[in-house]
């Protein structure tokens, strides 16, 4: 049994007292486990979104997503965890801008922060406060790059790794996990941070196109989702496309191994309202309502939900709201735009505003 | 419509001198928001050769329209190389990076960040903002970093709520003892001009001021006593007229970054 080292000033400062609730994102030894136990044969892992989401999200898990906020990320993963009202989960990841959401929703009440926010459509009000009505409890403060080091310790086959990152920063003092040695390898004084690898129970990695047996092909940037995936003891794979494996064998490019995987779902549109490189473009104006209306306050922001994750059945129908095959001509076009050469598109479009709402959302 | 003519606004005014930071060639690693603009700018104008780096891995982008994220197409179109986020801050820390912008929404007189929240306790804040992001990684990691965003006193502290990101810390030698590698924060840039540190205290200090700005009604936007630097203060340069209506026209015709809000 693993006894854990916690930061002593962080746990004080985070007014943590039961500390188990910690440890599992840190206990390589169950997650050592977990990787052993799962399917090892190259067996056919299709399911639906609600089977993978029934079968392999617990209450009380720890989970993170893919991507980038709103790049290539499970949103329709995360509207189903909603639905399925889920209980007492944790969130990781880096950026972890979706927590804030099922926070919202009940569905997760604590949090391992690095960045909450909708970058340029700007602060996320629903976040401040669900923090200051203690809807959620924050765990651990990260930078972007903790994380990612946290996970790529642990895909690297690691304990953990040293590092310059978040040194002398407050986040120190809001980190259980962290803690400053002196290097081993010198005798002059070079304070460095140990991260430990870190084990998130669930990985939801939502890409362009798997096989059946979750060899996933990601496409863009892939963030930390590598990482991650070889990280966590179950992961869910989410895909544009089911293609056959030759499809895969015959791809360059950044591939997740099959045997990581324990679902594979076939979910079209899973990433919108986000950006799916090589798919579609980001819906602007619903960010822009989400952030501008329905972070404002719970009333709004239950409206908001109510009409966009309760009022629909499925991601077909999230696509139908957001203008049906006209959205998915015109999402196409920009991102491809977005990546390639297409002078003609000017991205110019309708923001919105609490005093001007087209009722477009391309 | 835009007024092309009108005279630049504050926010114009930082995106130009920002981008006067970058020299051609250098490999630059960009942050949401003004350093987006200021990256293209300078490459429209004087550094047609700069690599622009984004955080979501992007390599030498061959730029479009503005990024609305770090992770959007635009930080990535057509880049030779996509690097996994955790080797995108390593090519910081092993020097591949020549220059680095970040934001603030509170910078203190040791050019320490936060970007976390208004208000001392983390618990019970006033106002809860982002969090890091990449923001305490690239200030840890970075040896020519420059600070961006507008003063006021209420932004100029003498101690932020939250050390997001260090600079200095407590000035004199307490940057290198907390085992941080780079420099440290070069130059802080606002609208009222550039403001450098002073080398034993770490101290911040006026280096040049905005047309307009004297010393003495900087001191009033600022929330704690800055240094002033012997002799004459140099004017921060006026961004030309022609760079302006490119800057309108061609980097953010829309506006989206160099807009300043009106509620």
């Amino acid at each position: 049994m693993a006894v854990f080292n916690y930061n002593k000033v962080a746990l004080e400062n985070l007014k943590i007292e039961d500390t188990s609730v910690l440890d599992r994102l840190v206990n390589f030894e169950s997650a050592l486990q977990a990787h052993k136990k799962k399917e090892h044969a190259k067996v056919d892992k299709r399911m639906t979104l609600k089977e993978a989401i029934a079968t392999f999200i617990s209450d009380g898990d720890v989970i993170s997503d893919s991507g980038f906020s709103y790049v290539r990320t499970p949103h329709q993963a995360h509207w189903e965890i909603m639905r399925q009202e889920k209980k007492n989960l944790q969130m990781i990841g880096a950026p972890n801008t979706n927590q804030s959401f099922m926070i919202f929703n009940n569905n997760v009440n604590l949090s391992h922060n690095s960045y909450a926010g909708v970058e340029m459509r700007g602060i996320d009000r629903n976040y401040d406060r669900m923090l200051k009505t203690g809807r959620t409890k924050i765990l651990s403060e990260w930078s972007h790059g903790g994380v990612a080091l946290g996970y790529k310790a642990a895909q690297l086959g690691t304990p953990g790794v040293f590092s310059k990152q978040m040194l002398g920063s407050d986040i120190m003092k809001y980190n259980p996990y962290l803690n400053v040695v002196q290097n081993p390898m010198r005798s002059d004084p070079d304070p460095v941070v140990f991260i430990p690898a870190l084990y998130p129970d669930v990985a939801i990695v939502h890409c362009q196109l798997a096989d059946k047996y979750g060899n996933a092909y990601i496409y863009g940037p892939t963030v930390n989702d590598v990482a991650a995936a070889a990280a966590a003891r179950k992961l869910i794979i989410t895909a544009e496309e089911i293609v056959p494996e030759s499809d895969i064998r015959n791809r360059q490019g950044t591939i997740i191994p099959f045997f990581y995987a324990d679902a594979v779902v076939e979910l079209p549109f899973g990433a919108v309202p986000g950006n799916m490189p090589g798919y579609y473009y980001w819906s602007r104006q619903w960010w822009e309502k989400l952030i501008r209306f329905g972070c404002v306050n719970d009333e709004n922001l239950k409206i908001f939900f109510d009409e966009w994750v309760y009022g629909v059945k499925d991601q077909f129908d999230f696509v139908n709201k957001l203008g049906g095959s006209r959205w998915i001509a015109e999402a196409r076009m920009q991102t491809k735009a977005a990546e390639g050469d297409h002078e003609d598109i000017d991205f110019s479009y309708e923001e919105y505003t609490r005093t001007h709402d087209s009722g477009l959302y391309y | 419509m835009k007024d092309l003519s009108a005279p630049a606004n504050p926010l114009e005014t930082l995106a130009y001198i920002l981008s006067k930071q970058i020299r051609d060639h250098q490999i630059v690693y960009i942050g949401t928001g003004i350093p987006m603009i200021a990256g293209i700018l300078a490459l429209k104008t004087h550094a047609p050769n700069i690599t622009m780096v984004y955080e979501s891995g992007g390599q030498d982008p061959i730029p479009r329209d503005l990024p609305w994220s770090v992770g959007c197409p635009f930080t990535w179109r057509k880049s030779p190389a996509v690097m996994e986020m955790s080797y995108s801050f390593a090519q910081c820390y092993n020097g591949y990076v020549d220059i680095a912008f970040l934001g603030f929404a509170q910078v203190d007189m040791y050019g320490n960040v936060n970007t976390h929240q208004i208000g001392k306790d983390v618990l019970h804040p006033t106002v809860r903002m982002t969090g890091s992001g990449g923001n305490n990684d690239l200030a840890s990691l970075s040896d020519n970093l420059i600070l961006v965003g507008v003063q006021t006193p209420d932004k100029f502290v003498e101690k932020v709520d939250f050390i997001t990101s260090v600079g200095y810390l407590t000035g004199g030698n307490s940057r290198k003892e907390a085992g941080l590698i780079g420099d440290g924060p070069k130059v802080v840039i606002s609208q009222c001009g550039e403001f450098d540190f002073e080398p034993a205290t770490k101290r911040m200090r006026v280096k040049t001021l905005a047309p307009g700005w004297t010393f003495d009604f900087t001191q009033q936007f600022t929330g704690f006593e800055l240094l002033k630097p012997e002799g004459e203060i140099p004017q921060t340069p006026l961004i030309p007229d022609d760079i302006l209506k490119l800057l309108r026209t061609e980097v953010d015709p829309r506006g989206v970054f160099t807009t300043m809000p009106t509620a």
